[in-house]
């Protein structure tokens, strides 16, 4: 299984990535722009220090006269010609009273057969005040720059992705039970218009795909009954022929037990595929005291147990009234089918929740399957095992909680009802 | 009675009209919407039994039709479509009674004897057989004039019985019957058998041994 990676948005993951590239560019860049800028101006220095030594050494040669102008100019004599130097250095200036730094060009050159000695100064502070001056304002403008960028892009890339989280919205509302098709926003970027044309194309496919599902069982329920009405009138019409004997007879009617089931089948798969198919319009208050008690009263003159009821108020849900039918009578079904002989059942309708218990040997082997389609325990008791899926469906279509439990020897099937 | 069966499945057609002659009514068929709507308009009949899915027409268009010809033509619709929608459409339109296929040739005998029954029709709302009468109106049974005590379940499979005497009922048909529309519990014969016991029993007590079992596991109603 592939590790869960961390979830990220879009635009946060766009913005980051900006942010991150601009730091790392205007670090880059200010380095760059620092080191570039302090060789440029050390070669302005240098220059200015050559000429100037060259200014000296002509005027001495021409007029013998030695400039002295400490710190920035020294001529002395020497003995013996030295090797030219360039370097920094920290000596004390007189007109600022304290120690500055310089620049410092120490030549030695041969005039008129006296050896010299010229020391040429600058003051690097001028250069390092121009030098942080120009990094500043370039750290200033490109921030802004960056702030301006930063904004644009984001504005930039929202407009751009917008037909994206529009379309993105509309699939997270795409419900395979509707009955109109995903319409989705066009874009001029052509990868988008291609991914909505693949969502189309894939939805409507799914769609139809799931109605044709539908529509299949709808059909097949419908289309199966003329022929069974057919076989059950003819073993109708045989039974009561001439000439059968027991035998006969007994398969006879065994056969009109298993079209008996098919019809239960039938009917509840076809009930499944309308309730599927959202036909069950008719919605008005049922109140379901009236319709428990109806049921129960009904089935209490074949079934030899009790069924006790016990209700404090009146529900009433908003439902289809068929529907609210259908719901009790499966339940209580379900309850008689599988009640031990001589046991009561227990019906209890509350303001929130609708119960039936009745008495078991043991828990259903698996309750998670329970109101899945043609789930059976075993063969014991003869079921289409469509009873509580369509308990489940009904449940589903309103929002109401179908749940099973087994205690005390007792199957407990409670459907939690919404407030109303 | 003269009956008018239309369905355009012959086998299914032909099985009707065989078991309704047998209780001495006089039955024609139509297998299509154009052979039924030239019969109705040419003769006049007590009942018909009416499938709505035609292939070359709708059988709610024939029951229009009859209305509007003001025929006092009893109507059961047949349809292998059981919503409650065409079920209400078709009673809207003046159907008297609605079956969902596939159904059992007895039940829809009885249902169309409950259909007759009624004033409307010219029938009489007392049922006799022998000394037992029924009164459906008031749902009471009576033997020779003595009301008999009976459960509502225990009625309606006496009443059952006398409208298909003569008839073997298996145990599934009467199961079907005593069930209804909405149960799913047609297995549990157990608790029919109950119900069949306690009627015979009250009928036995009475004098009256009408209910006999056939081939074993089957009923009929009849005299000796």
């Amino acid at each position: 299984m592939a590790e869960l990676t961390k979830k990220i948005k879009l635009l946060r993951k766009t913005s980051k990535t900006f942010l991150w590239i601009s730091l790392v560019l205007m670090v880059f860049s200010t380095i760059g722009l620092y080191f570039y800028v302090r060789n440029l101006l050390q070669d302005e220095v240098e220059e200015e220090l050559r000429s100037t030594e060259a200014r000296i050494e002509s005027s001495i040669s021409e007029n013998s006269i030695i400039y002295q102008l400490p710190p920035i100019v020294e001529v002395e004599s020497v003995s013996n010609l030295g090797f030219e130097h360039l370097k920094d250095t920290l000596i004390f200036d007189p007109s600022q009273d304290e120690i500055e730094e310089f620049r410092e060009l120490i030549t030695y050159a041969k005039i008129n057969d006296q050896n010299y000695r010229i020391t040429v100064r600058a003051l690097i502070v001028e250069s390092e005040d121009i030098l942080i001056a120009v990094v500043i304002s370039y750290l200033i403008v490109i921030f802004f720059v960056f702030i301006f960028l930063f904004y644009l892009n984001k504005s930039r890339t929202q407009k751009l992705w917008n037909p994206f989280f529009k379309n993105l919205e509309q699939m997270k509302l795409f419900s395979l039970t509707s009955e109109t098709p995903i319409s989705l926003m066009d874009s001029d970027i052509l990868e988008f218009s291609e991914l909505n044309t693949e969502i189309t194309t894939l939805t409507d496919k799914v769609r139809s795909d799931y109605k044709n599902l539908k529509q299949f069982t709808e059909d097949v329920s419908h289309e199966l009954q003329t022929p069974l009405a057919i076989i059950q009138a003819k073993v109708d019409t045989i039974i009561n022929g001439e000439a059968l004997n027991d035998i006969q007879f007994e398969q006879l009617s065994s056969i009109q037990n298993d079209i008996q089931r098919l019809k239960q089948l039938n009917k509840k798969l076809g009930l499944i595929s309308k309730i599927e198919n959202d036909q069950f319009t008719n919605i008005s208050p049922c109140n379901l005291n009236h319709i428990l008690k109806d049921r129960i009263e009904n089935l209490s003159e074949l079934y030899p147990s009790e069924i006790i009821f016990e209700s404090n108020e009146d529900v009433i849900l908003l439902m289809d009234a068929h529907l609210a039918e259908v719901l009790c009578n499966n339940l209580l079904s379900n309850a008689i089918k599988y009640n031990l002989p001589n046991t009561p059942i227990v019906m209890v309708l509350e303001k929130d929740s609708l119960s039936v218990r009745n008495k078991g040997i043991r828990a259903i082997l698996k309750p998670d399957q329970l109101f899945q389609r043609f789930y059976k325990e075993s063969d014991e008791v003869k079921s289409t095992g469509l009873g509580l899926a369509i308990v489940k469906k009904i449940c589903d279509l309103y929002g109401f909680q179908p749940s099973y439990r087994f205690t005390n020897n007792e199957h407990h099937f409670t459907i939690s009802l919404p407030k109303q | 009675m003269k009956i008018l069966i239309v369905e355009d499945e012959k086998a299914l057609l032909q099985s009707i009209a065989n078991y309704l002659e047998k209780d001495g009514n006089i039955c024609e068929t139509a297998s299509t919407y154009e052979d039924a709507l030239y019969k109705i308009d040419l003769y006049e009949y007590d009942l018909l039994v009416l499938d709505i899915n035609l292939i070359t027409g709708s059988g709610l268009d024939i029951l229009k039709l009859l209305k509007k010809n003001k025929k006092e033509t009893a109507t059961i619709i047949i349809s292998a479509n059981n919503s409650l929608e065409d079920k209400l459409k078709g009673l809207d339109l003046g159907a008297d009674d609605y079956l969902t296929k596939p159904f059992h040739l007895a039940e829809l005998n009885s249902r169309i004897k409950a259909v007759l029954r009624r004033g409307k029709f010219g029938g009489t709302e007392r049922l006799e057989f022998n000394e037992i009468s029924i009164d459906t109106r008031s749902r009471t049974a009576y033997i020779k004039d003595d009301v008999m005590a009976l459960t509502r379940k225990e009625y309606d499979l006496l009443l059952f019985f006398i409208t298909n005497k003569g008839r073997v009922l298996s145990k599934e048909i009467i199961a079907e019957h005593l069930w209804g529309d909405h149960s799913d519990m047609v297995d549990n014969y157990d608790f029919i058998y109950v119900h069949i016991n306690n009627l015979r029993k009250k009928l036995t007590d009475a004098g009256a041994k009408y209910i006999k079992t056939a081939y074993g596991s089957g009923y009929k109603f009849m005299e000796d």
